[in-house]
């Protein structure tokens, strides 16, 4: 890239690269060699979608009752796995916008993945608020559209303010997600053949790679990196007030909108650690996403670690110095009540686990991070099962409190939706280039006489 | 305008468009004709008089759901009852309606009733028609009287119910002319009362209580509120007789002896939880205590044997309780005293409650609380009866035998013999109008009308006489009649001739000879009583009644009790749900909360949580329960209202031929009793064995819609000591008040205060969501509840079920908490001690949506499927709800519910007949909640403006719930009008808004703390 500095150029690559060529061959090599593994795993995933819409239509056929939602809980597994798909969605932007503005240069071997992730995770992410409606058909009221009653949203509903926040992040990252690919469309043109090569010469755009295609690029790709970087920060706020809007104890409090972005990157950057590990050794990608990569990962996961385990402790203590009986009962029984489990899985998960990062030695284990970014995944889920649910279960009227226990539809819609998010990840995998060919070699070492002629 | 659009350029007339329709109309109905079986739609030809479409009917009748026979108005539309309420005008219910006579309603539209008469032919039921079923009947009579020549001759047996005065003539007269005897038997009866009356006064009939008029009551076990012989009406008096007067400062007190507190008992201001059948000797003591050593009368020996120490020997409690609230009965002027009731029928339920009338007698309430007047609107038919023809049945001398209004084969101890016995009788007839356990054994079922379609009447007091008028056309999927018109034509067939052809000519010929010629013609007076539904009647007051000496010997100790001497005394008591059973099949009754446990569906066997916890059992634990007359097996709730010696068990569960609804829910408690009879009153003993409770290691989770039963120290029922009334530091300065003002004092965000109450406070600065120009004009719909009234009995939940088509979901449902219902009791222990005579404090307080001023629902939804009416009701607006849930989310109150799935949908034929017309029936996936009964509210509005455009008259828009309550403790209407009643009760210094003061939602509804005597500790606010 035109515009990144060369200070670390080589740092992050293996010492072992040492041609260009070599980026192409070992990147597009993915598009064209399925393996058996690639073909289990996509099996299970398109089951698991089949699973995810059978599930789906029946609800719609029988109603939500299928769910184990009840009064006082109305929300349950289904907002908890949208807000944590949402929350799965902000690494990608956050790798690759913000990091791409801030000179990170660990970002450019991870970023094309993550940024798939964004799209899929919001993609998955955006069916949930349709899946939890009891009018599905009627979902649509919530898009202001000129009609003849001239009913309009409630714009004083943060429920609308999720529709723009969805839509709007979906737009902006699905954009800078396909903008960012065009030159390696392009690379993967060049290389393919037959129905491949039609489908890479028509959404490469025409793509040469001449100095004035170059200099657009940069340019719009910057202008894209800095239009979605507020939004990484506006869209899980917005998200966020969803709950803090409300005066539901445990949900209404101001933290939430920075807790959530910080949850957000937190489980983002868990889930790109979960999905980056099997793809490098699945498609032998070492040479590019090195040990050093993982320990900038895991660096920024420690540190959104401790935000939200400060954020938690925060919690726990206003409830406490608030006085109010409410909170402190809403607080208490987190801990103590009925889904303490979860309260306390969310805990060790998110807080306790994390603190291995403090190692070095932890850092670069790749196995370890492994393991620790699926405990974040685990962890983060339950943060929001734990904020939902067990806010809602015993609320102001004692009377009225509550117990839920999620329905096998919930576990299978939930479960569905892993295997349409790896549904949509697994073609990408196969269909785009899933690291950025042009971005690893601006960090390469250039090529030099000297070692070409050694080569030859 | 029509000329103009008729004479468009276009050149299409009118006329011509109505030409080519009605051308091309008639050509699609002769091709649709052709097609197949024509409907039978039938137009209104000739329109009924009285109806018009959309608008309703009322009519005056009696409720039939028990032998209280309160009044009754049924709302009719386009000729089919769609609901019920109280008739103001009757003399004993004022007005008021319990559940279960709310419940009637699905009696008639029961999709269990019986098609038609049905037939037993080779074991199988066949319907077949009336007049084959109606020659059957007295064919089988003829064959059982006059036998073939080497067959013996049999006898006709008729086993009735509780039926009105003329129905129990006619089947005096038809057994008479049939030659056979007559039974009577009730699931629940008083027959202990009426015998102790008998005994006592020589009056045949239970005696009349005056709770209104008491100061000071006392029952012994009595559960007056939700069984006995007038649940409405003495719900009524112990409104106003507990109810606080404000400006005097007073309020009546109310001690509950029993050892296990009964709804009725939850309402006590004192629980003396004395022990199983020791209410005699507590009666006698204090009886002693008062009337001193030199007591007179015909009972003066039996009061020297009792004094206060034998009363807290045999009670367990202690000397002092007994001596102290002896002291306070005697010295208050109007006090009244209630003997135990079908919930307590012991071995010697009718000494106690003799001694109970006694205790009356002493302390001078008889004829100031208490009276004697010869009527008994009440079940006294007393077990030994039909006892006394089981015998008769199994030896095979009885040829044929009636049922009708009783259900013996599930109502009686299965070792009492009943089934077998009855098996034994040649030819069975049941009139049940619904299938039941005793019907299911029959070879012949001539179906009754329900009383909505049937002529009947009833005696509610002396003095008065009230006409049940059929209100609707049968129903037409039943093919039933009422079985007065059946007998009428059985007597026919069986050659004797009756004067009248039909029931309802032998009632009225029965009224117009009785009619005495004082009140005007009876052609006026009978018209007035149809309309009014309550007329005078000849009989009156049979004078002040005599104490006179016993005429039979009886028993006042503690009776004995079956079973091993370390098992728990086994208490089975009647269901303020089902009664005896009657109304299991009502789904409505199934899914009402229980009013003391909140349990839906199934049974629960009531157990101290010590005694649970020295026995290793949780809540749910599912139990076996031995007697030695049988056992069963029933899941534990534990309940701190019962003594530790004791457990209990409501009747009504365990149907096995009842219908959809009571089948397989519950279990039934009287297959633990013994098949006894109570002496010398014949009834059938309800306390009379110890059971041995053992875990099966199984639970199950309990149906309830109760979330905590401890209010958390939140402001949600509070109360307010009597002594503190008045006084300006009753106000208790909880913390909050602190606070609030110092948030004020640095500018910050805090709850408008309501100003006690005054209307100017409506609507407050928060309260005005939406941009309504005129709405400081219109009326502000508000409501007050006073707390000190309420009873907890859910009239007012069932009566709302039955407006707003509030579907009921099944038990399945409640267990995931999807109960529907628009209103809930909340029910909260603040002191209960079931060790020790004490005060008791149990909060009441009727939850529906609070139509928030400044409602957390509204602003929260996508959508404005709910939003607020210039009239400042939170309005829901179904068609346009998405389902998103995040207002019931955000709901304090938590009174929305949803619609999981098209629950309406499950509703049979004709049960859907219920339905009122007037409020959408709402679909899969919307919210709901209530509504202040709006369809009422522009009902009012509508007549208003159709009345010269007048103004609402205050008091001309009654919710349901309000209209049902007994204890008359909701007022609603307009709160910007000084005038209103409604603005006059939220006045009250007592008046408070919940959780207002903690989330500022500034609700419409105002509460009215209870009153209670003893200190609320500060904590409970």
């Amino acid at each position: 890239m035109a515009t990144l500095g060369t200070r670390e150029r080589g740092a992050l690559t293996h010492p072992d690269l040492h041609r260009l060529d070599d980026v192409n061959r070992d990147v597009l090599k993915m598009l064209t060699t399925p393996g058996k593994g690639w073909w289990i795993l996509f099996g299970i995933a398109a089951a698991g979608v089949g699973l995810f819409f059978t599930m789906w239509i029946r609800q719609m056929v029988l109603g939500i009752g299928v769910s184990g939602l009840n009064a006082p809980v109305g929300w349950g597994v289904y907002i908890t796995t949208f807000v944590f798909w949402v929350g799965i969605a902000h690494s990608g932007t956050l790798i690759s916008a913000i990091l791409f503005l801030f000179r990170a240069p660990w970002r450019q071997s991870i970023y094309r993945a993550a940024e798939a992730m964004t799209v899929f995770a919001v993609m998955t992410a955006g069916l949930f608020p349709l899946i939890h409606v009891g009018r599905l058909w009627h979902a649509y009221w919530l898009i202001p559209y000129p009609n003849s009653r001239f009913l309009w949203p409630n714009f004083k509903s943060p429920l609308v303010w999720d529709v723009f926040a969805i839509t709007t992040y979906f737009t902006v990252s699905a954009t800078f997600f396909y903008l960012g690919t065009i030159p390696d469309i392009a690379a993967a043109r060049d290389r393919a053949t037959g129905l491949r090569k039609k489908l890479y010469q028509l959404i490469s755009l025409g793509w040469q790679g001449s100095d004035s295609q170059w200099h657009h690029f940069g340019k719009a790709y910057i202008f894209l990196a800095a239009l979605a970087t507020p939004l990484v920060l506006s869209v899980h706020s917005v998200v966020s007030w969803d709950f803090a809007m409300s005066i539901v104890p445990g949900w209404h409090t101001t933290i939430f909108a920075p807790y959530f972005v910080a949850g957000a990157i937190f489980s983002g950057i868990a889930m790109v650690i979960t999905l980056v590990v099997p793809m490098r050794k699945i498609f032998g990608l070492e040479a590019y996403l090195t040990t050093k990569h993982f320990d900038a990962m895991a660096k920024l996961m420690l540190l959104t670690s401790l935000i939200v385990f400060y954020a938690y402790l925060s919690e726990f203590f206003l409830a406490w110095y608030s006085g109010e009986e409410v909170e402190r009962t809403a607080f208490w029984n987190r801990l103590f009540g009925t889904y303490w489990w979860a309260t306390w899985t969310m805990l060790v998960c998110n807080g306790f686990v994390p603190i291995m990062l403090w190692f070095k030695r932890v850092r670069y284990s790749i196995p370890a991070l492994f393991v620790i970014s699926i405990f974040v995944n685990i962890g983060m889920w339950f943060e929001r099962y734990v904020i939902v649910v067990t806010s809602l279960h015993h609320e102001y009227e004692p009377f009225a409190w509550g117990i839920y226990r999620p329905s096998v539809t919930e576990m299978c819609i939930l479960l569905g939706s892993f295997c349409w998010f790896s549904f949509w990840f697994l073609l990408f995998t196969r269909l785009l280039p899933p690291v950025a060919i042009q971005e690893l070699k601006e960090v390469m070492p250039p090529p030099m006489r000297k070692q070409a002629g050694e080569a030859h | 305008m029509a000329k103009d659009l008729g004479e468009r350029a276009d050149g299409i007339r009118r006329r011509d468009f109505l030409k080519a329709v009605g051308v091309s109309g008639a050509g699609a109905t002769i091709a649709g004709c052709s097609t197949g079986e024509v409907e039978r739609l039938l137009p209104y030809v000739v329109a009924p008089e009285e109806i018009t479409p959309g608008v309703a009917t009322w009519y005056s009748t009696v409720c039939g759901g028990c032998a209280s026979g309160c009044g009754m108005w049924v709302r009719t539309r386009e000729g089919r009852a769609v609901h019920v309420e109280g008739n103001p005008d009757h003399p004993v219910s004022q007005g008021g309606l319990c559940s279960k006579g709310h419940a009637t309603l699905q009696h008639l539209y029961n999709p269990d009733r019986y098609h038609g008469p049905m037939i037993r032919e080779g074991g199988v039921m066949r319907q077949g028609t009336w007049d084959e079923g109606e020659r059957l009947l007295a064919a089988s009579i003829n064959g059982a009287l006059n036998p073939l020549p080497d067959q013996p001759a049999r006898g006709v047996l008729f086993i009735g119910g509780y039926m009105g005065p003329t129905s129990s003539a006619l089947v005096d007269e038809f057994m008479l002319a049939v030659g056979g005897d007559r039974v009577d038997f009730d699931a629940v009866s008083d027959a202990p009362l009426k015998e102790a009356a008998r005994i006592a006064y020589g009056v045949n009939a239970v005696p009349r209580y005056d709770i209104g008029a008491a100061n000071l009551l006392l029952s012994f076990g009595n559960d007056f509120i939700e069984t006995g012989t007038s649940p409405v009406a003495h719900s009524k008096g112990f409104a106003s007789m507990s109810a606080v007067d404000e400006a005097g400062g007073e309020k009546g007190r109310f001690v509950y002896l029993g050892p296990r507190l009964s709804l009725t008992g939850l309402n006590a201001d004192e629980w003396i939880p004395i022990r199983p059948g020791s209410e005699a000797a507590v009666a006698l003591g204090m009886a002693s205590a008062i009337a001193g050593p030199d007591a007179a009368g015909p009972y003066a020996n039996l009061l020297q044997a009792y004094n206060p120490a034998s009363a807290a020997a045999a009670a367990g409690v202690s000397v002092e309780a007994i001596e102290e609230l002896a002291g306070r009965f005697a010295l208050e002027p109007s006090s009244l005293a209630m003997g135990p009731g079908p919930g307590a029928h012991h071995r010697n339920a009718t000494a106690a409650n003799l001694a109970v009338m006694i205790l009356n007698h002493v302390a001078g309430n008889v004829g100031t609380t208490v009276f004697y007047e010869g009527v008994s609107p009440a079940a006294t038919a007393s077990y030994s009866d039909i006892e006394s023809v089981i015998d008769a049945m199994a030896s095979g001398d009885i040829g044929v035998v009636i049922v009708h209004g009783t259900n013996p084969a599930y109502s009686l101890p299965s070792t009492s013999g009943f089934v077998e016995a009855f098996e034994q009788v040649q030819y069975k007839v049941s009139f049940a109008s619904a299938m039941d356990e005793t019907s299911a054994l029959c070879d012949l079922v001539l179906p009754d009308s329900h009383f909505f379609e049937s002529w009947g009447d009833s005696t509610p007091r002396a003095g008065a006489l009230a006409i049940q008028q059929p209100v609707m056309q049968q129903v037409s999927t039943f093919d039933s009649r009422p079985s007065g018109d059946t007998m009428l034509a059985v007597l026919g067939h069986l050659g004797s001739e009756p004067e009248v052809g039909t029931f309802y000519e032998y009632l009225r010929a029965r009224h117009e000879t009785a009619h005495d010629g004082s009140s005007g013609d009876f052609e006026t007076y009978w018209h007035q009583t149809l309309r009014v539904g309550v007329g005078e009647s000849g009989a009156t007051d049979e004078g002040a009644a005599q104490l006179r000496a016993p005429d039979t010997a009886l028993s006042f100790d503690t009776p004995l009790l079956d079973g091993s001497d370390d098992g728990l005394t086994l208490l089975v008591h009647p269901s303020g749900r089902f009664g005896g059973g009657e109304f299991s099949n009502s789904p409505w009754m199934q899914e009402l909360p229980d009013p003391v446990s909140k349990i839906t569906w199934h049974s629960w066997l009531e157990v101290n949580p010590h005694t649970a916890e020295e026995r290793g059992i949780r809540n749910g634990d599912i139990v076996s329960v031995s007697s030695p007359h049988g056992s069963l097996e029933v899941p534990v709730w534990l309940y701190p209202g019962i003594r530790e010696d004791t457990v209990a068990l409501a009747m009504g569960g365990g149907h096995t031929g009842m219908g959809r609804y009571a089948d397989g829910n519950g279990v039934n408690a009287l297959g633990l009793l013994p098949a006894e009879a109570e002496q010398p009153s014949g009834a059938l003993v309800t306390l009379a064995t110890k059971v041995v409770v053992e875990p099966t290691g199984q639970s199950r989770r309990i149906a309830t819609v109760e979330g905590s039963d401890d209010q958390h120290d939140r402001p949600i029922a509070p109360a307010v000591q009597l002594a503190l009334l008045g006084e300006e530091e009753h106000e208790v300065e909880g913390e909050h008040h602190e606070e609030l003002r110092e948030l004020q004092g640095v500018g910050g965000f805090v709850p408008v205060p309501a100003e006690e109450g005054a209307p100017s406070a409506f609507p407050l600065p928060g309260a005005q969501h939406g941009e309504y120009a005129d709405a400081h004009d219109g009326p502000r719909w508000a409501m007050a509840i006073d707390l000190d009234k309420c009873t907890g009995c859910s009239a007012c939940v069932t009566a709302c079920q039955s407006e707003n088509n509030v579907p009921w979901v099944g038990e399945n449902q409640v267990l995931m908490g999807r109960e529907m219902s628009w209103m809930r009791i909340e029910r909260y222990y603040e002191h209960v001690d079931a060790t020790q005579a004490d005060d008791l404090d149990v909060r009441f307080l009727p939850m529906l949506c609070q139509h928030c001023g400044n409602a957390p629902c509204e602003p929260v939804c996508p959508v404005f499927a709910t939003y607020h009416t210039p009239e400042g009701v939170n309005a829901q607006i179904y068609n346009r709800c998405v389902g998103t849930r995040y207002c019931a989310n955000n709901c304090p109150y938590k009174v929305r519910v949803f619609n999981w799935y098209r629950y309406t949908d499950d509703v049979p034929e004709p049960l859907n007949w219920q339905w009122n017309p007037d409020v959408t029936v709402r679909d899969n996936g919307v919210m709901e909640k209530c509504s202040f009964c709006m369809q009422r509210i522009r009902d009012a509005e509508n007549r208003a403006a159709l009345e010269g455009g007048r103004d609402v008259r205050d008091g001309e828009i009654v919710t349901a719930c309000q209209q049902s309550c007994p204890a008359e403790c909701i007022v609603f209407g307009n709160i910007r009008d000084p005038q209103s009643r409604v603005s006059e009760v939220v006045a009250s210094e007592r008046t408070y808004r919940v959780l207002d003061e903690l989330i500022n939602t500034q609700p419409a509804v105002n509460y009215l703390k209870k009153v209670t005597f003893h200190e609320v500790s500060s904590g409970e606010h």
